[in-house]
């Protein structure tokens, strides 16, 4: 048999990847849910603690839905039916329902089917084609011992949406898979799965909040595990910081703005979201990641991985240390301890680039920058992403918004030891197209904006939204002045 | 704040001859437990600077005995005048993520052992930015 882990992913395509059995029996510690599964008993006395059980591997996973031994599989229904019979009526298939069913004494059958709705009466129907199988035990719909699932697999389109026809003229699947959850179904909903992280239990959020389900992927992507050294520099109400700590990274999260940092008050701020999951509270900086060498000895590169949202101005603005003026005028000694430092507008490019040749610089070799850039439908990716001497590209993710709209996660990894000779060099080669390339992704929001205009009924919503923030103004005065 | 952070630390204001390792005049300090990996604490080590963290060390417990702020309980354990990246016994690695990670400067100052600036800490957050006069 083979092993299937299917993955569902929210925007995109519907998958069914396979493993052939010798592969997973090699990687993986199948002694699951308290026997083994083996297809020759002699070779599988000894349990491996070392390799992870398909279980442990999944709760490390974001995107995956379920692993399941394959029993039957093909291009209908009754083929896979066929091959399911065939497989449990030879040797190896007995010896697996043998197994299965030693300690079994309940069990149900979940259908997979996408985009199509099937009625009570025919997922019954599907369900009855494996009565051959005789099953022991009884139904049991919540927490069975045995979970199967049937997944019939249809057509995608270019945007990972299903294709489907009438009802009366039902597309034909493209497969049908039988098979024996592993490691427990895993889903979005339900207690003990990932909508514990989501962000609406969150003691402390804020407009910049990332999601939970990318956060965790970002987190995955830069590699993070027990003992990472993360670093997030862009940090705001830590919410990808909050992942890294979950995967468990030591991590440090630094950001320009006093005010996200500290938070809203005492029950309300970063390290509260990290009391709130059990973790070691991160160690927060109030500093410019533009003068990260001047805050920071860099003699030696720390850290792990580097997972972060640098701002593009779209939901919050990036500012970096000094004044606008041209005269910078000294501050009285008087009140220099508690002067508040001015900022000035950070562009774009420059964010990219500093924060580049930092994580050039700080990386261990072989450590991983992940980071989020949003990007319209003229993005291209080989010359408007920003390069380093010392780092490579090595996953572009994207992610669709909205037609014209979409966001990407990059990785990129320490390749090349740092010079800190270079560091002039490094950052005059960043952009391939120049500067022009960090604007695209720094007008998005002026050229959103533009592009809602042109559609219609604009003028409408913006004058009904007008209203509605002076209603609440209004209200919210009234509220103030009853206190008062 | 922990002792690790402090460790990459450094004031470079302008005309600042030698900012590192800052001074920590602490008015308060919390100590938390937390998990130990014996792992982990072996790559970290050869990433700190062992003699600063040592002074880091004997600049809080200065404050230790005399302020009000501190917890009952906190006590700094003795560790060696230096120590061998490759050979790091497990009591050592213990008493190493104690001060590392265990210790929390919440309240206080970081002072530059040169010009004498002070960078705030607040609420556990060092304040590190530099004013426009001082870039």
């Amino acid at each position: 048999p083979s092993f299937v882990p299917n993955i569902v992913e929210n925007h995109r395509p519907f998958l069914i990847l396979s493993f052939d059995y010798n592969y997973a029996k090699e990687k993986f510690n199948l002694d699951d849910e308290g026997y083994v599964i083996r297809s020759d008993i002699s070779r599988f006395s000894k349990i491996d603690i070392d390799r992870p059980t398909i279980a442990s591997v999944l709760s490390r996973c974001t995107l995956i839905r379920s692993a399941i031994e394959l029993w039957g599989a093909g291009p209908s229904f009754d083929t896979c039916v066929d091959h399911a019979r065939q497989l449990s009526s030879g040797f190896g298939g007995k010896m697996i329902l043998d197994n299965c069913m030693k300690l079994s004494s309940s069990w149900k059958i979940t259908i997979h089917t996408l985009g199509t709705k099937f009625n009570r009466d025919e997922q019954n129907d599907m369900r009855m084609k494996f009565a051959f199988l005789n099953l022991p035990g009884k139904v049991q719909m919540v927490n069975p011992t045995n979970e199967f699932l049937l997944i019939r697999e249809v057509e995608l389109d270019a945007k990972g949406t299903p294709l489907v026809r009438e009802r009366d003229n039902l597309s034909p699947p493209l497969a049908v898979f039988f098979g024996r959850v592993l490691g427990g179904i895993r889903d979005w909903r339900g207690s003990g799965r990932l909508e514990q992280f989501s962000l609406k239990k969150r003691s402390y959020l804020g407009p910049t909040s990332m999601d939970a389900e990318l956060s965790l992927i970002m987190t995955n992507l830069g590699l993070v595990g027990n003992g990472s050294f993360c670093f997030d520099p862009f940090v705001g109400t830590g919410s990808i910081l909050l992942t890294c700590g979950l995967r468990g990274g030591y991590c440090v999260g630094t950001d320009i703005d006093i005010r996200i940092l500290r938070g809203r008050s005492d029950d309300e701020n970063v390290l509260t979201n990290f009391k709130q999951y059990k973790l070691n509270i991160p160690d927060l900086i109030r500093s410019d990641n533009a003068l990260y060498h001047r805050h920071y000895r860099m003699d030696k590169p720390i850290y792990d991985a580097i997972v972060t949202d640098p701002p593009y101005g779209i939901r919050a603005g990036a500012r970096k240390s000094g004044t606008k003026e041209e005269r910078v005028r000294a501050i009285p000694e008087d009140r220099r301890y508690d002067h508040i430092a001015q900022t000035k507008v950070y562009p774009v490019s420059d964010v990219m680039g500093d924060l580049l040749d930092v994580s050039a610089r700080t990386l261990v070799m072989g450590g991983r920058l992940v980071y989020i850039i949003p990007s319209m439908r003229d993005f291209d990716v080989d010359k408007d992403l920003p390069n380093h001497e010392c780092l490579e590209i090595v996953h572009i993710c994207y992610q669709p918004l909205q037609i014209e709209l979409g966001r990407r996660v990059v990785v990129m990894q320490k390749v090349k030891e740092y010079d800190p000779s270079m560091k002039e060099r490094y950052l005059s080669s960043v952009w391939v197209n120049g500067p022009e390339s960090a604007e695209k992704c720094a007008n998005i929001r002026e050229r959103l904006i533009e592009a809602a205009k042109l559609k219609p009924g604009y003028e409408e919503k913006a004058a009904y939204r007008k209203k509605r923030r002076q209603q609440t103004r209004e209200e919210k005065k009234k509220q103030r002045t009853k206190q008062a | 704040m922990r002792l690790l952070t402090h460790n990459y630390l450094q004031s470079t204001v302008k005309g600042t001859e030698k900012g590192y390792p800052l001074k920590i005049e602490a008015t308060k300090i919390e100590y938390e437990e937390s998990p130990f990996d014996a792992e982990f604490l072996r790559s970290l080590i050869p990433k700190i600077d062992y003699s600063t963290l040592l002074f880091g060390i004997q600049q809080i417990s200065e404050k230790l005995e005399d302020s009000n702020d501190i917890q009952e309980g906190i006590s700094i354990p003795n560790l060696p005048e230096s120590i061998e990246n490759d050979d790091l016994q497990e009591d050592l690695l213990k008493k190493l993520h104690t001060v590392l990670f265990d210790i929390h400067v919440i309240e206080g100052d970081l002072v530059c052992p040169d010009t004498g600036r002070r960078f705030n800490i607040k609420k556990g957050i060092p304040n590190m930015i530099l004013h426009a006069d001082e870039i």
